[in-house]
């Protein structure tokens, strides 16, 4: 039985609370990410400093002497903070611009990847996991399970590569790579791009996305409401669709709001493997060419996404179920 | 592949390259992709042509001897100098219409000896002693030494004075300040037959021609430079026809060119040059086991390079006998060879007191093992075939290799300049009769005390190397010249200061209607006679 | 006490009688038995998965070479024997570290309640949460010898595989921490518990002696779930060069070039791929029909 909600006040606050935890987490997150940098091959402190403009050469020097590697870690933590807070997070030395103007860009590309993806994945795994619940022990059911157990299995890098053998060097339909071909760049020319690494990154979430739908949908059909709405004579469509459907989905938001650290984490597969100028493959490139202040940035923002997506599943998650009550 | 043909005007030329110019600045951050746009829009003072003479290209006339431009001077401490004369070229004019002057010269040379200037190649600068202009066109130069390249100014790169001069206000902040970073599509920056007229950072750069330049008409009304990072998408765009040609000098790899020949070969034409890159295990003579000249002739023996260039280069890549490269004049092949002998080998090793059970490690009186380090460029994926290669065949006798990769910056910025490497497998580029001098000179191991400067990572000591290197310097008479060079061949060969395994092929990969692209095999790009590339027979794309 | 093993028996006999499960274990034993007679196999061939032979470079399949070769000559097969060897043994160490450090957390959690057991769930979702795999690439990434571990351990052989299972297993240990606290809460609240309370025992003792022992059925669940999973990470770092270094064969590492030569060699990319994929979804399956049959609690099918 659904009854109104606890009011706005308490939403407003539990979102603020929210809020603050993923600041918290961010502050936490990027003194360790800070630390790990450090402990990468080469000097770190040269590399983060030499790359700078608007640095002199004396000025280079006094600073590698404030905050050099005798100096405490966490006096050096600070000092980055600082500036970070202030917006400036240093220069990139594989592009040779300021870290920031690196990033943003790849932002929105790798965004429209994860997007693409997770769109796909609910929109097929959720009709076919609750299809799959009401017929237990049928065809469907063997099929949506197979699926499911096969997209949670599945390396995704071995994935892009049979899916490249196949469409792109047995048949020739799509693309092995890029963003948009050279003198095109149409919507359909992006769309025949994003098509493999969309479904690289659609796969495997759509294995754990099916798998907790189905047994959500499961239990909420055995629930007593469910009996009661049959038993007072409404149709199975409103019972299924109305009732179960809903309830089944709290659970898997749950879900949902967990996964979008891995959809990240297969997004920089994703990329690496596509060639597809997103966060993810820059992330992955600073680290390997010595780019700490690229590395430390790029790391921070994803961390970022990733925290706001959750907090926005969590909100929907609020909204969706009366119930919740909020600390 | 069959793929929607991209539609393209025929007098338009879309080049791809796997890498993007950090920078445009000609004298700062050496990289391939830079010096192969630029050559598109600037020209040298000098350069080594497809047959490997120097030729005049911003200059009227090479300064020889010969003809009185070229003047030895005799200096303090019974040292000989030269004073050389160029005079640039009457119609040679920066984009803007300036014409490029000795204002120009006398401006580049303060900026390339100011030591925080950013400047790459420093040694040059520091070699002049004095430079002063004639009038506007004609200028002298005086070397502290006379060599045998005397005339050969190929990295004084002229910067535009009257539009550089301002970034340079503040020396320190000029490689942040220069117009060709700040301003690319500034036309006064570039006076050959083309200049940069858009520049997407990462992506492409889009060229036109230039009015202002004084040779043969180019046939391109637009050329494309994309940087396309992934192989599989330059080959797609390659097919689609979105991109016309893959630049040999940064392009496919070796494998991947030919795997694309044997698919495409009736569309494409793909041509192999072998380039000054000399694909080289560096050793480090300081390690007791290879401190042992036997040791490391065994070493050689004991890998079938034959095969591996048979097998993974299809033949391409011709085996190095030593760094100088076949096409170099100087090149001798009357030089100590090895070729693959497992049994001398393992001869040489047990000479050398490493004894061996068989199929064991060797090991020395002390007990110790015949172990060994290689370390190379990560993620390179030919290095560490041709690694795995070297360990298995020295396994064979008894020698124990482990594999230590690491990226390249810090496999070049830190393990191999302060020498902290046992061996490591990576290429010297050089230029066409390039001496030794800091690979192989004994004044050239970095130390600490140096501050690390030199290129002689081996820590090879060779008085007679020494003395050939010296002696080939400033050598003027050719034969004289040759034959000290094929002596240090030979030296070279013998002593084995690092294992030579080969000069790497480029792919050029152009359309059948392209015509005129030479490859040089050295590292002055094709792009420097771009005004000879034709056009012949060439359809729209359907 | 021998009701409880009869009990017991019957659960994993109910799990087994799953034609998933028991086709997955039959999988899983024919891997693990292939990958365990290697040598045997290597012998019977004539063949070396280490041994190079520029003149075999992709030779197709023979009776010499039952799979073919790869770009060095070396036998595909064997490879993929020897590196499912090592796949295997990290997945397996790694699911045991984690199985460990996730036991630990669970326990303490499921036992303490309150903030300790807020604190450590958070965490555990905290971990979750994370983008973890740009976070092990820079732990990956890291020179060990600025955490101050000395140079020769660094540079031995053995480092890159002690390092990956180290790495792999720190972010593993989620799924066992909360299945071992979910059950760590029901039996806390069982008769058996409280009778050791009244006795006196000390939260310890009540821990290791009384509630450890029970929790083997889901900490068998968890670890069998994870095996797969901890497979997956250290393919995935394999693949990017970070983790089991050539020439050490791992069924990720063999892939790590298989991009660029797929128009030439197939092959090279499908079987370590396929390999992985077999194993990782029998120990799904098996751990699925596992959690079935001998968790009553979990969801039912």
């Amino acid at each position: 039985m659904a009854h109104r909600g606890a009011g706005d006040g308490v939403l407003t606050r539990f979102v603020a609370t929210r809020l603050l935890q993923v600041l918290a987490v961010l502050a936490v997150m990027s003194f360790v990410i800070y630390g790990l940098i450090g402990l990468m091959p080469g000097d770190p402190i040269d590399q983060m400093l030499t790359a700078d403009p608007h640095l002199t050469a004396a000025d280079a020097a006094r600073l590698k002497a404030l905050y050099g590697l005798d100096r405490p870690l966490a006096e050096r933590y600070l000092a980055w903070a600082r500036a970070a807070l202030a917006g400036d997070f240093g220069y990139s030395r594989l592009y040779a611009t300021p870290a920031v103007v690196a990033l943003l860009p790849r932002l929105g590309n790798t965004a429209l990847l994860m997007l693409s993806s997770f769109v796909l994945s609910l929109a097929v795994a959720l009709p076919l996991g609750a299809a799959a619940a009401q017929r237990p022990g049928s065809l469907l059911d063997g099929a949506a399970n197979l699926l499911s157990f096969a997209g949670m299995s599945i390396p995704p890098f071995w994935f892009a590569l049979v899916l490249i053998l196949v469409f792109a060097v047995a048949l020739g339909w799509l693309p092995a790579g890029g963003v948009a071909t050279i003198g095109d760049g149409g919507v359909i020319d992006r769309a025949r791009h994003l098509a493999l690494p969309v479904a690289t990154l659609t796969v495997a979430s759509i294995g754990t996305y099916l798998r907790f739908m189905r047994a959500a949908m499961i239990a909420a059909l055995r629930q007593d409401y469910v009996r009661t709405a049959r038993a007072k004579g409404a149709s199975e469509q409103r019972v299924v669709w109305g009732h179960a459907f809903r309830n089944a989905l709290i659970p898997v938001i749950t879900v949902v709001a967990l996964s979008f650290g891995s959809l990240f984490s297969g997004a920089l597969i994703t990329e690496t493997m596509f060639a597809y100028p997103g966060m993810g493959k820059l992330i992955y490139d600073a680290i390997l060419g010595n780019d700490f202040n690229l590395a430390l940035a790029g790391l921070l923002f994803a961390t970022l996404l990733v925290l706001l997506s959750n907090l926005a599943a969590d909100i929907a998650y609020a909204a969706a179920d009366p119930r919740i009550t909020y600390r | 592949m069959a793929s929607a043909a991209v539609a393209r005007p025929t007098d338009e030329l879309a080049i791809g390259v796997i890498q993007f110019p950090a920078t445009l600045h000609p004298s700062i951050n050496a990289m391939t992709a830079k010096s192969y746009v630029l050559g598109m829009v600037r020209r040298p003072l000098t350069t080594y042509d497809a047959q490997w003479h120097l030729v005049c290209m911003l200059c009227v006339e090479l300064p020889t001897i010969e003809n009185g431009l070229a003047v030895p001077l005799d200096l303090d401490g019974g040292k000989r100098g030269i004073r050389l004369t160029y005079t640039l070229r009457p119609d040679a004019r920066w984009g803007d219409g300036v014409p490029v002057s000795t204002s120009d010269v006398l401006f580049t040379y303060e900026v390339g000896r100011n030591p925080k200037s950013g400047i790459g190649n420093s040694e040059l600068y520091r070699r002049i002693t004095h430079i002063a202009a004639k009038d506007a066109k004609t200028f002298t130069i005086e070397m502290d030494k006379l060599t045998f390249d005397y005339a050969a100014l190929d990295d004084f790169e002229l910067l535009p004075e009257h539009l550089e001069r301002a970034a340079f206000a503040d020396p320190t902040q000029y490689r942040f300040r220069t117009l060709y970073d700040t301003d690319s599509t500034n036309p006064g920056l570039y006076f050959g037959p083309y200049r940069i007229t858009e520049v997407a950072s990462g992506s492409h750069i889009v060229l036109e021609p230039n009015p202002t330049w004084w040779g043969e008409k180019p046939a391109f009304r637009r050329i494309v430079v994309w940087a396309v990072e992934n192989t599989a998408a330059l080959e797609a765009n390659l097919l689609a026809g979105g991109l016309d040609m893959v630049a040999g000098e940064l392009g496919f790899s070796l494998d991947q060119a030919l795997a694309f020949e044997k698919r495409h070969g009736d569309r494409f034409t793909v041509l192999y040059k072998p380039s000054l890159s000399f694909e080289h295990v560096e050793l480090n003579l300081d390690n007791p086991a290879l401190a042992d000249k036997r040791v490391r002739q065994a070493l050689l023996y004991g890998v079938d390079r034959d095969a591996i260039s048979k097998q993974l280069f299809a033949g391409r890549q011709p085996v190095a006998a030593s760094a100088v490269s076949p096409l170099d004049w100087v090149y001798t092949d009357d030089v100590p060879h090895y070729p693959y002998d497992p049994a001398k080998a393992r001869a040489l090793l047990d000479a050398a007191g490493w004894r061996g059970e068989d199929g064991g490690i060797r090991r020395n009186a002390a007990g110790e093992k015949l172990t060994l380090d290689l370390a190379t460029t990560a993620g390179n994926r030919i290095r560490e075939l041709v690694e795995q290669v070297l360990q298995s065949q020295w396994r064979d006798i008894g020698v124990e290799l482990h594999l230590k990769n690491q990226p390249a910056r810090v496999l070049f910025g830190e393990t191999v300049t302060k020498r902290n490497f046992t061996m490591a497998l990576f290429a010297w580029t050089s230029a066409p009769e390039n001496v030794p001098r800091t690979t192989l000179r004994s004044d050239e191991i970095p130390t600490a005390a140096t501050g690390w400067r030199g290129q002689n990572y081996a820590g090879f000591k060779s008085a007679e190397a020494d003395r050939l290197i010296d002696a080939i310097e400033i050598e003027l008479d050719r034969d004289r010249r040759a034959a000290l060079w094929h002596r240090l061949q030979a030296l070279y060969a013998e002593e084995l200061p690092a294992l030579p395994l080969f000069f790497r092929a480029d792919a050029y990969v152009l359309p059948k209607w392209l015509k005129g692209v030479t490859p040089t095999g050295h590292q002055y790009p094709t792009t420097l006679w771009i005004e000879q590339w034709r056009i012949e027979g060439r359809e729209t794309a359907s | 006490m021998s009701t409880a093993l009869a009990q017991a028996a019957s659960r994993w006999r109910r799990a087994f009688a799953v034609p998933q499960a028991a086709l997955s274990a039959g999988v899983l034993g024919a891997i693990c038995l292939a990958v365990a007679l290697a040598p045997l196999i290597a012998a019977l061939l004539g063949a070396d998965a280490h041994k190079v032979d520029l003149y075999q470079h992709l030779a197709p399949a023979s009776l010499h070479h039952p799979l073919g070769t790869d770009e060095l000559g070396r036998d595909l097969l064997l490879r993929l024997l020897e590196g499912g060897r090592v796949s295997l043994l990290v997945g397996m160490s790694a699911a045991l570290a984690a199985a460990g450090l996730g036991t630990a957390i669970g326990l303490i959690a499921g036992y303490r309640g309150g903030r300790i057991d807020a604190a450590l769930m958070r965490l555990t979702d905290g971990i979750i949460a994370l983008p973890l795999l740009p976070l092990l690439v820079v732990l990956a990434a890291i020179d060990l010898r600025k955490l101050g571990l000395p140079t020769w351990l660094v540079q031995s052989e053995a480092a890159s595989l002690y390092r990956i299972i180290v790495l792999v297993s720190l972010v593993g240990w989620t799924t066992v921490a909360r299945l071992v606290r979910g059950a760590t809460l029901s039996l806390r609240a069982q008769d058996f518990v409280r009778a050791a309370l009244a006795l006196g025992a000390s939260p310890r003792r009540i821990m290791l002696v009384h509630i450890l022992p029970n929790l083997a059925s889901p900490i068998i669940v968890a670890t069998t779930l994870s095996v797969g999973h901890m497979i997956l990470l250290e393919s995935v770092l394999s693949f990017l060069g970070l983790g089991i270094e050539p020439p050490l064969p791992s069924w990720g590492n063999m892939l790590t070039g298989a991009q660029e030569t797929i128009g030439l060699a197939p092959q090279l990319a499908l079987y370590p791929g396929l390999l992985i994929f077999l194993t990782v979804i029998a120990c799904n399956f098996l751990g699925d029909a596992l959690q079935d049959a001998l968790d009553p609690r979990a969801q039912r099918r």
